[in-house]
């Protein structure tokens, strides 16, 4: 049923509201007397029922960040909005409201039950989020196209579905097309899907949806190539080497390159070109095959080195726990004759070799820390000076192999620079036979242009060549500092967590044995 | 050589006579100096003292020829046949240029008298078998077979070798032997097994010969060998940490392990000392005919059956030797079915020494040049076989190539299934170990299903045991062992799955509940996981596995009970619980400060102690104490939850766990738990009581299980099935006659296919209901002219009676007036029936004629006549 809004005055959910709602659902009877000593707190609220409340507008529930059910029906809501926050919510029920598109529900990934039932919604839309859905009510709506239903195949789990009510239900094919497109759901319209039904609705839509299958399996392998292509460029660039197995890297040379275009025409330049290439690609793919050797060098130190550590952590952590294991041991032996003593003096002595106790376990536990500290200090300087030596090979030795290209290029320069120079005699003594087109002969009006034209594009590629080396090379070392970095600041954290636990635990002690002190003089 | 040994007994029985006679003399004659005996009397004594019969004594345990009934064996054990006598000839003929040779070396054991008298050659005497039970396949549990079977019988001379050698079926009957019988069929199975048996005749010692096993071990009781693993090298990483510094002086710690060393040194030396003279209290006495004794063994050699290394097989006691051991003192010869081989090496270091190429002929003397030679045999031999073929005379080679060992005279050695199952005579064996005792009995013979107890006792005399160890089979309780320790008084029984109560250790003093007694279980045969339960008087500790709510200790102390005036229980006054203890394990679901690692419920005190389990990084846990006080406040109001009731030390803190929500809520939970706990433990002890209760009564109650595939056994339920089988098919038989159509014989008539017209049907009807009507009239003539035949016989009788009354004696008138009475009461019975009979008739008939009216396939044309 539509109400209209302006018959009865439309209601906000405002603090007092919210706050009202929350204590009546919170916890009853003792629990609710503690809970309200305590008052409760918006952001562990777990379930709130918002419904009959002539609601307008859905906001001010930023705060409810644990809610994992919301009722929200049988209110005035126009439009779904400000549920951005409620990443956790499980179950909402926007039913018997005047909703009449679906959107703003991206956020709630975690969505299973929902509910629009008895809104103005003319399509199923805008639910991509929703991966985990089983359970969708939208009866009693406005949708009038039966191939909507298509758009529903992408929830995996969707077992419930009810759209009673709306005009797409008026078709005789309803049953049995939403039957054949969802293969998974099990219950219609709040009624099992018997396998009679089942087996028609097949029979009837075999072919259409074996072609509409065929589709999403290609669309799914395309999607997983194209995974998989990115990953492999993902593993390249890690290895700093991306983009270097093929010509690509020669192609970028000339993708900017008019002039090379243009003195291609000349003769004789195309196998030079040719024979430039390959030698180029060559050279190419030794560096991408040596980068891929170095990044699983790199790799494999870098993991003995975090697994040695984590050997030398655990260690470090049994002597600890055996440490505090012992203390307690000793100390509640303490306890127990200190309570069953009377002896003020007596347990005076008691009190004080307990103090004693704990100071001498406060030192046991820092002196494991600090000798820890020792060992790993040197271990990391150790690591740090070998992945830096890695990484510097690295660095030389692909240096080597693009000054190896440099040289390529300059030679190519050169046979070049021959070679239109010998064109630019010929054509200037007027025995160049060979077809030229217009701009190339414009080119060789005289020696200058020529010239600078080869010289351009020479300095292009060189160009090209050092940026690529240069990114590779501030990569590699960005990559060492950081993970020296890393490194550090792990172990100090370490170090400071474990301190810092130290500490507490035995002023913790002390504490206790301090108020024991009291509570044994008052007696 | 028995029959000269008696002679030689005889005579000097015979010499001993005639002293006695003669000292008898001279006492007679002193005496009729002394006294005043007359001739007479002189004589009388004579004569008496001549009657005296000494009797030369028997051996208890004679297995000798005339105790086998020789008349059932079979032709070939009565007589030679001309191969089996040429080969005798032959073995003569090698038995004389041997003696001439070695004129050193004892005669050779190569023809001994079977039970028939009939000297046959051993090697004939081995026939393999191999028999259809898979037990007798492999050589330690062959071996293990024929020593349990056969009795030992000592040889009649320790020193010399024995007359007779039987054939293994006549062993086998009598389930007894000497070692050279044991040897011969145990070698038979071998050989028919696969193995490169053989059997030696040769020299051992005196715990060998006399099958004394008291100087050894139970085999039962040594340990296995521990499998020394070598410890993996343990690769140094990289970037391992080098280890704190050792702030020790090094040179204190060098003078203290040279102390060590020399306090160690010494006491090792105590010890040795010690061991070495336990050794020697402990070896046997010195043996006068030491190295004399014959004996018979198996020698099984490598190769055949992949056997690596080889090795003697003592009969005896089925236990393996290496050829070097100590025990075997030196071998004359051996043979096997083949063929016969003398050892020609000198045995001065017992058997240590000796080679076992049987193909090297410098070695081992071989009687006949057999085309199987043991495969030892160098390549040259095989050359000179193969020139010999060539070269030599035609007259050699026939000689020497087609004379094979003759076939064996010995039938098939068979074993008949119940005779493997019983396996000892008797189905006992005991066998004296050093220091303990070992009885064996086939299964289903003792009614408690025990198969097997080993005593273990303290001294060597065997008087006082310290520890019993029973083993159990095919008990419906599924009890396999029992061990009792007679010095501590404790019990241990081990169970095989399948117990209802998953039982699989019990150990225990005594089956009073409340004692100290632990139960191990199956585990993964129970719905809560539990492996163990120990129970002392004031404790119970229980371990679990594999528990959904990770769950793995439970302790719980008690306290003394209260004094009631009735009698106690578990369940009228169980024993107060005054601390449960629960330990959990880490549940990587949750976060490490809210997994419960270790749970007091201290009931005593009213208090709940939890302690967490400690984070991946951390070495301190978090605790939190509860008190559950239900007091009221100054004002008279419950009091929910204070601050106080939960004290809690937190490793990190966090925000929602300081709320006292928070708490309450956990203390209610805790609260529900301690509850579900106590119920838990309760039921604990009743299980129990249980437990024992059951136990008692199983053990009360012998019920020994039958293998569905045992066929011997089960048939008597064979028998039951069948009965019940033949029950079923006589009922369907029955009721398969009651569906028959009563009417099929009339419609037979008719032409089939048709549809049956009126009149048909009329006919059907009239002629159905005269032939009942005829067979009432029938069965009614019947009756009557028995009824008439019965009257006229005792009629008869009657006047018969009258006739001879007079002369009768009194059993012919009790046979007489028996009769009449049994005539009298068939009469009666007669009369009954005919009557009830005439009553009944046309009763019958108005049936069936109803019946045909409202038959379906009639009633159509009946119709108008009903």
């Amino acid at each position: 049923m539509i109400r209209l809004y302006d018959t009865i005055e439309p209601n906000v959910i405002d603090e007092e509201l919210l706050k009202l709602a929350v204590e009546e659902q919170g916890p009853q009877e003792a629990a609710g007397q503690v809970a309200k000593q305590e008052g409760i707190n918006f952001k562990d609220v777990k379930s709130l029922q918002l419904d009959f409340q002539n609601i307008l507008r859905i906001d001010n529930l930023w705060q409810f960040v644990s809610l994992r059910k919301l009722q929200l029906d049988n209110n005035i809501i126009e439009k779904i909005d400000g549920l951005e926050s409620l990443v956790n919510l499980v179950w909402l029920d926007l039913s018997f409201n005047n909703i009449e598109t679906i959107e703003g529900l991206d956020t709630l990934v975690n969505l299973e039950d929902l509910s629009l039932f008895s809104n103005r919604i003319v399509k199923m839309d805008a639910m991509d989020s929703l991966v985990k859905l089983q359970v969708f009510s939208i009866g009693n709506n406005m949708i009038d196209n039966l191939l909507n239903v298509i758009y529903l195949r992408r929830f995996t789990y969707l077992r419930s579905l009810n759209l009673a009510g709306n005009p797409i239900c008026e078709d005789e094919e309803y049953k049995l097309f939403v039957t054949a497109y969802l293969p998974d759901l099990v219950y219609l319209d709040f009624r099992l899907i018997d396998a009679h039904t089942r087996e028609l609705g097949d029979a009837k839509y075999q072919y259409s949806i074996y072609e509409l299958k065929h589709r999403e399996n290609q669309i799914q392998a395309k999607l997983e190539e194209e995974m998989a292509t990115v990953a492999e460029l993902e593993k390249h660039k890690a290895a700093y080497v991306e983009y270097l197995n093929g010509p690509f890297l020669f192609d970028s040379l000339y993708s900017e390159d008019v002039e090379a275009a243009k003195l291609a025409y000349l003769p004789g330049v195309p196998e030079l070109l040719e024979t430039y290439k390959t030698k180029f690609v060559e050279i190419c793919q030794n560096i991408f095959d040596y980068g891929l050797v170095q990044q699983e060098k790199r790799k494999a130190e870098v993991a003995i080195f975090y697994e040695c550590l984590e050997e030398a952590l655990q260690e470090n952590r049994k002597q600890g726990l055996k440490e505090v294991e012992d203390f307690d041991k000793i100390y509640t032996a303490y306890l127990h004759t200190i309570r069953n003593s009377n002896d003020i003096q007596f347990v005076d002595n008691k009190m004080s070799e307990c103090a004693e106790e704990i100071s001498r376990l406060f030192d046991r536990l820092m002196t494991l820390e600090m000798q820890l500290v020792e060992q790993l200090e040197e271990t990391i300087n150790n690591f740090e000076r070998n992945i830096i030596d890695m990484v510097g090979v690295f660095v030389e030795n692909v240096q080597g192999l693009m000054a190896q290209c440099r040289d390529l290029e300059n030679h190519h320069h050169e046979k070049l620079l021959e070679i239109s120079i010998n064109t630019l005699e010929k054509i200037v003594k007027s025995e160049f036979d060979e077809d030229l087109p217009d701009d190339v002969r414009a080119l060789f009006s005289d020696k200058d242009t020529v010239v600078n034209a080869v010289g351009a594009s020479h300095d292009i590629h060189l160009l090209k060549i050092d940026n690529r080396e240069d990114d590779l090379i501030t990569n590699v070392t960005s990559w060492c500092t950081a993970t020296v970095d890393k490194v550090h600041n792990d172990e100090l954290d370490r170090n400071r967590k474990r301190v810092k636990e130290i500490n507490q635990y035995v002023d913790h002690l002390q504490t206790d044995l301090d108020n024991m002190d009291f509570g044994d003089l008052l007696d | 050589m028995e029959v000269l040994k008696e002679k030689v007994e005889e005579e000097e029985a015979a010499e001993r006579e005639a002293e006695a006679e003669q000292a008898a003399r001279k006492a007679a004659e002193k005496e009729k100096e002394d006294s005043i005996l007359s001739q007479e009397e002189l004589l009388d004594l004579e004569q008496k003292l001549s009657e005296i019969e000494v009797h030369i004594p028997e051996i208890p345990v004679a297995f000798t020829k005339s105790t086998i009934d020789t008349s059932t064996l079979p032709e070939s054990y009565r007589t030679n046949t001309p191969k089996e006598e040429l080969l005798i000839q032959v073995a003569d003929n090698f038995s004389r240029q041997y003696a001439h040779l070695c004129p050193d070396r004892e005669p050779l054991f190569l023809h001994p008298l079977n039970e028939c008298n009939i000297p046959k050659f051993v090697s004939t005497t081995v026939r393999p078998t191999l028999m259809p039970y898979p037990e007798l396949y492999n050589w330690d549990s062959c071996a293990e077979f024929v020593s349990d079977f056969l009795t030992m019988v000592p040889l009649p001379s320790a020193i010399q070798l024995p007359e007779y050698l039987f054939s293994p079926t006549s062993v086998l009957k009598y389930q007894k032997g000497n070692c050279f019988d044991f040897s011969v069929l145990l070698c038979a199975m071998l050989i028919g097994a696969g193995y490169d048996a053989y059997c030696v005749s040769g020299y051992a010692s005196q715990e060998m010969c006399l099958m004394d096993l008291t100087r050894e071990m139970c085999p039962l009781l040594k340990k296995p060998k521990k499998v020394v693993e070598e410890k993996e090298k343990v690769i140094p990483k990289k970037y391992a940490i080098k280890p704190a510094r050792d702030l020790r002086s090094k040179f204190e710690l060098a003078q203290q392990a040279k102390k060590e060393k020399e306090i160690k040194d010494a006491e090792e030396k105590k010890q040795k000392e010690e061991r070495e003279k336990i050794l020697e209290a402990s070896k046997p006495p010195p043996d006068p005919m030491h190295g004399l004794r014959i004996h018979a063994w198996v020698l099984i050699l490598s190769g055949k059956r992949e056997v690596p290394e080889s090795f003697f097989i003592d009969p005896f006691t089925a236990r393996s030797y290496r050829t070097q051991d100590e025990h075997f003192l030196g071998i004359e010869s051996i043979w096997n079915h083949k063929n016969y081989w003398v050892n020609m090496q000198d045995c001065w270091n017992g058997c240590k020494d000796l080679t076992f190429d049987l193909g090297d002929p410098l070695r081992w003397e071989f009687l006949l040049l057999g085309t199987e030679k043991p495969y030892l045999s160098l390549m040259e031999e095989e050359e000179d076989l193969a020139e010999d073929d060539d070269i030599e005379n035609l007259d050699k080679e026939d000689e020497n190539k087609n004379f094979d060992m003759p076939c064996s005279w010995v039938e098939p050695i068979y074993i008949s299934p119940k005779d493997f199952e019983t396996r000892s005579p008797q189905g006992k064996k005991v066998i004296q170990y050093k220091q303990s005792k070992l009885e064996k009995w086939t299964p289903y013979l003792n009614a408690n299903g025990l198969v097997s107890r080993l005593t273990i006792y303290e001294d060597v005399d065997c008087l006082k045991p310290i520890e019993v160890r029973e083993w159990y089979k095919n008990r419906e309780d599924t009890l396999e062992m029992r061990q009792m320790d007679k010095v501590s008084n404790w019990t241990t029984e081990y169970f095989k799955p399948g117990h209802f109560l998953a039982l699989r250790v019990h150990t225990y003093k005594s089956m009073i509940p409340e004692t100290e007694r632990t139960m191990e279980f199956y585990h993964k045969a129970r719905v809560d996981g539990l492996v163990k339960r120990t129970e002392t008087p004031r404790s119970m500790t229980e371990y679990y596995e594999g528990r959904a709510d990770f769950l793995v200790y439970r302790h719980i102390d008690y306290g003394p009970r209260s004094k009631k005036f009735s009698l106690s229980t578990v369940e009228t006054n169980p024993r107060p619980m005054l601390k449960i203890t629960e330990r959990f394990n880490r549940n990587p679901e949750k976060m490490a400060d809210d997994d419960v690692d270790e749970r007091i419920f201290v009931v005593s005190d009213e208090r709940i102690q939890l302690r967490y389990h400690c984070r991946d990084d951390y070495i301190t846990v978090s605790t939190r104490e509860f008190l559950k006080r239900n007091e009221v406040d100054n004002k008279g109001n419950k009091i929910i939850m204070t601050p106080e009731m939960c004290i809690s030390y937190e490793v990190e803190p966090r925000e929602h766990t300081k709320k006292l929500l928070f708490q309450y809520e956990m203390m209610m939970d805790l609260k529900n738990e301690e509850r579900l706990s106590k119920h838990q433990v309760w039921e604990s002890e009743m299980e129990v009581l249980e437990i024992l209760k059951v136990r008692e009564e199983e053990e009360d109650t012998h019920n020994l299980t039958v293998s569905i595939y045992d066929t011997k056994r089960n048939e008597k339920s064979k028998e039951q099935r069948e009965a019940m089988e033949r029950q079923a098919q006589e009922e369907h038989m029955r009721q398969v006659e009651a569906e028959l159509d009563y009417l099929a014989p009339f419609l037979v008539q008719l032409p089939p296919g048709e549809k049956l017209t009126r009149w048909q049907a009329l006919r059907l009807k009239d002629e159905c209901l005269n032939d009942f009507k005829q067979r009432l009239i029938d069965k009614a003539n019947l009756i009557q002219s028995r009824f008439e035949k019965e009257t006229q016989e005792l009629q008869k009788k009657q006047q018969w009676y009258q006739e001879n009354q007079v002369t009768m004696t009194i059993e012919d008138e009790d046979a007489y007036l028996t009769y009449c009475s049994q005539a009298m009461f068939r009469i009666r019975i007669l009369e009954q029936r005919l009557n009830r009979h005439k009553e009944l008739a046309p009763h019958k008939y108005l049936a069936l004629e109803e019946k045909l009216y409202r038959d379906p396939r009639l009633i159509e044309y009946l119709k108008v006549f009903v």
